[in-house]
């Protein structure tokens, strides 16, 4: 008789759902309360955070808004003002919510955002400034660009690093001074990276559990557990979040008690690509009957603070902010193919995996060379990969059955190559 | 004039034979550099060829293993072509920042291309955004950074002064460029649109010497061309941005009654709107250019000025009776854009409506219906 594999869900990522619910609830009441609010393309909302803004970030809304099962609802909105389908649905559904609230079409209460008196564009991917060229030219809102490159080769780091820290401190940081009629912050800034290091760091252990035979978590419960180190950061319940979940961990860990029952995955994968927000259930219900388990992924990994790169105390604190993204572990190579490969190096052999899912979006195009990507890692590493082409929120993009039989494939060969 | 018209028609539809024949001919290097603000320019002050690249006619094959289908037609026809050895004849490539599909190509290039070029480039230009001196700054340092790879790659030293020669030969040529379009825009139904486009994209493939001495030659002969009947209804094509248009589609609307006095397209008036400074240093007279507000680009992070507002100046400007955008399916720019586009063209009550322009097409039975209809809106509004 077939093993039953079943999820063994872990009780701290319940506390998560009261948090981000505060969290968006603080943001919709911020105009009533006289704050003012920015909206941000990009990894730039630290800043207006610092300045005591209210700020939503892109990404983290559309997590939000797509595991609120809302999002079809905010893109049904953008497209009745004129978007098309393939447009990138993280921007439809920040021109729809702009466009649902100027008409009055009626949005979810629990998912609406005030609208900005700020956008900030940072511009990883040429998309990001579609965001803010849309809401200054449709919706009159006052735009701040911050171009971000992504770089080619690591030798050309150092002028870009110069670039992005040039951009900060000579168009944002003067833009929010003049918005909020302050100096800059730069103690808040400290204060909030002080308190990102110590999250990131009990996360970084959290992280160690995953590299366990059984893993005792899943890449879909740190999914569930990103904000607290990312739009929530300098919130101090996130290091009380990482606390718990780490003692839940350690105590799993001691008495070996996997991720998924009975007695721990059989194949231990790596989701290559944006979090399929909305989705989440319906690929873990796919994947968990058949021992599958997603263990690690660029996105998480490459785009979150590396904790050991934060120094609240830097003499510099914008270019130690910047370096985080630059510098080191140098997490913006990693979005550039080259880069990804030798980051996906790491960790099949960090983590053990034993293939690589590329999801791949159909209206956002950020993960650059995936079906390159993917042929070489099998070339190069042994490990088979299956691309899965959908989106990250939008429901029409999503076909069960094209990722039943690409998964189905994909396991066999799994098994094929584990029993040679 | 049919002659030279013939021979433009032939340039566009095989750039293939054109340009790896012109190397033959003249064994100097030739450079593909992607659409649209890579400054030509400097390529050829380092004595080699610059060639815009192109979307190839055929379905894409082996391409689709490296680009999904729902990435643009170039991006996918440019890749199948490079896979099945079609561009054999490039020394170089170079790409840059203009859309996320494009920035996939150098790294799918390097692994892929057959064979791979002896050069591939890959340059940050920078989004001009409210054109602070940060941007500026940095985009001078990337075009200092392109003079440097170009000096190397043809082992010419580029001069201020053969840099300058360059781009009054460029300018020239968009000169006459711009004449051939007062000219059609002058003389109602002399030029069709198909040969518009031909006529630019042979500038694209071209040596710009040998393009403007083409063109002198035709200029005077289409004038006495004798022109068609007026009263058709006057429209602006938009969109495109970055390839050609299928030359059946450009027939279909003027076969429905509609004459296209001017466009806004990329083969088409954005190519040659805009000359670089002679006077002062070069360099920083391309980082000028690149700076401009005008002709509104989609892909430069423009939030200041409105590409519907460029538009109604272009429909003022030709008194035209309304606007087709021609959106190349999987066009993220462009998708993003046309909200405010037709937002803006609304307010202003002009006629208009969007054509999905697809690399493969299987019909064009849907777009006449669209099309038919666009002509009825137009005609009872007259």
């Amino acid at each position: 008789m077939a093993k039953e594999y079943r999820q063994n869900r872990l009780e701290t990522t319940r506390n998560m759902g009261p948090l981000v619910d505060k969290h968006w609830a603080d943001l919709r009441a911020a105009k009533e309360k006289g704050q003012k609010v920015a909206w941000s393309a990009g990894p730039a909302f630290l800043l207006p955070y610092a300045m005591g803004m209210k700020c939503h970030f892109m990404a983290g809304y559309a997590a939000y808004c797509g595991g609120r099962k809302a999002a079809d609802q905010v893109i049904e909105a953008a497209e009745s003002g004129g978007d098309l389908i393939d447009t990138c649905s993280y921007h439809k559904l920040h021109t729809g919510m702009f466009y649902a609230v100027k008409e009055g079409i009626p949005i979810r209460e629990d998912v609406i955002l005030p609208i900005p008196d700020l956008m900030i564009s940072a511009r990883l991917c040429p998309e990001q400034s579609h965001y803010g060229e849309s809401l200054a030219q449709r919706f009159n809102v006052r735009v701040a660009g911050i171009d971000f490159p992504i770089p080619r080769k690591k030798e050309d780091t150092p002028k870009i690093e110069k670039f992005v820290v040039k951009q900060h401190k000579e168009v944002l940081i003067p833009l929010l001074e003049e918005i909020c009629g302050k100096p800059f912050d730069y103690d808040e800034m400290r204060r909030i990276l002080k308190v990102e290091k110590e999250a990131c760091l009990i996360r970084n252990e959290c992280w160690e559990f995953m590299k366990r035979k059984p893993a005792t978590w899943t890449l879909w419960d740190y999914g569930v557990s990103i904000a607290p180190i990312f739009y929530m950061m300098g919130n101090p319940a996130g290091i009380e979040y990482y606390k718990k979940l780490k003692a839940e961990l350690e105590e799993r860990a001691s008495k070996n008690i996997p991720a998924i029952l009975p007695d721990g995955e059989r194949f231990r994968i790596m989701w290559d690509g944006w979090l399929p927000w909305a989705f989440l259930g319906i690929f873990i219900r796919k994947l968990i009957p058949n021992g599958v388990i997603p263990i690690c992924g660029r996105y998480p990994w490459e785009f979150f603070p590396h904790p050991e790169m934060i120094d609240p105390d830097a003499d510099d604190i914008i270019e130690n902010w910047v370096h985080q993204w630059y510098g080191g572990q140098n997490i913006m190579w990693h979005d550039f193919p080259g880069g990804a490969l030798e980051l996906i190096e790491e960790l099949i052999e960090d983590y053990s995996i034993d293939g690589i899912i590329f999801f791949t979006s159909k209206t956002c195009r950020a993960w650059l060379a995936h079906p390159d990507l993917m042929h070489i890692a099998e070339r190069k590493f042994g490990i088979p990969g299956v691309l899965i082409d959908a989106d990250m929120v939008d429901s029409r993009m999503v076909s069960e059955a094209q990722i039943d039989s690409r998964l189905q494939a994909f396991i066999e060969r799994m098994d094929a190559m584990k029993r040679r | 004039m049919e002659e030279i018209l013939s021979k433009f028609f032939e340039i566009s539809k095989d750039p293939y034979t054109q340009v790896s024949k012109w190397k033959e001919k003249n064994e100097k290097k030739v450079v593909g550099v992607y659409p649209m603000w890579i400054p030509e320019e400097i390529v050829h002050a380092s004595g080699m060829l610059p060639v815009v690249l192109w979307r190839g006619d055929e379905p894409v094959t082996i391409g689709h293993a490296h680009v999904p289908p729902f990435n643009c037609g170039i991006t996918r026809s440019f890749t199948d072509d490079a896979l099945r050895e079609k561009l054999k004849f490039l020394d170089g490539m170079i790409f840059y920042r203009m859309c996320l599909q494009e920035i996939s190509l150098e790294f799918i290039m390097e692994h892929n291309a057959q064979p791979k070029p002896e050069y591939i480039g890959y340059f940050y230009f920078p989004a001009v955004f409210d054109r602070n001196p940060a941007l500026k700054e940095f985009l001078i340092d990337e075009l200092q950074d392109f003079k440097r790879d170009m000096e190397n790659l043809n082992g010419i030293e580029i001069t201020n002064e053969s840099l300058k020669k360059s781009i009054q030969i460029y300018n020239k040529n968009k000169e006459i460029l711009r004449n051939l379009y007062e000219l059609r825009r002058n003389s109602s139904g002399k030029i069709k649109a198909k040969e518009v486009q031909a006529i630019v994209h042979s500038s694209m493939l071209l040596p710009k010497e040998d393009h403007t001495r083409m063109m002198e030659e035709l200029l005077p002969q289409l004038e006495k061309r004798k022109a068609a009947t007026n009263g058709k209804i006057k429209v602006i094509l938009t969109g495109a941005l970055c390839q050609t248009v299928q030359g059946d589609l450009l027939d279909l609307i003027e076969d429905l009654g509609m004459e296209v006095v001017d466009d806004d397209m990329y083969v088409g008036s954005r190519y040659f709107a805009l000359d670089a400074n002679v006077n002062g240093d070069p360099i920083q007279a391309l980082a000028d250019r690149y700076m401009e507000d005008e002709p509104v680009c989609p892909t430069k992070g423009e939030w200041a000025k409105n590409w519907g507002e460029h538009l109604i100046d272009v429909v003022k400007q030709n008194k035209a009776d309304g606007v087709i955008s021609l959106l190349i399916k999987f066009c993220p720019p462009h998708l993003c854009w046309y909200p405010a586009v037709r937002e803006k063209l609304a307010e202003e009550g002009i006629p208009h409506t969007m054509i999905e322009v697809e690399h493969e097409v299987t019909s064009l039975d849907p777009v006449r219906t669209r099309l038919e209809a666009f002509t009825e809106m137009i005609k009872g509004g007259i």
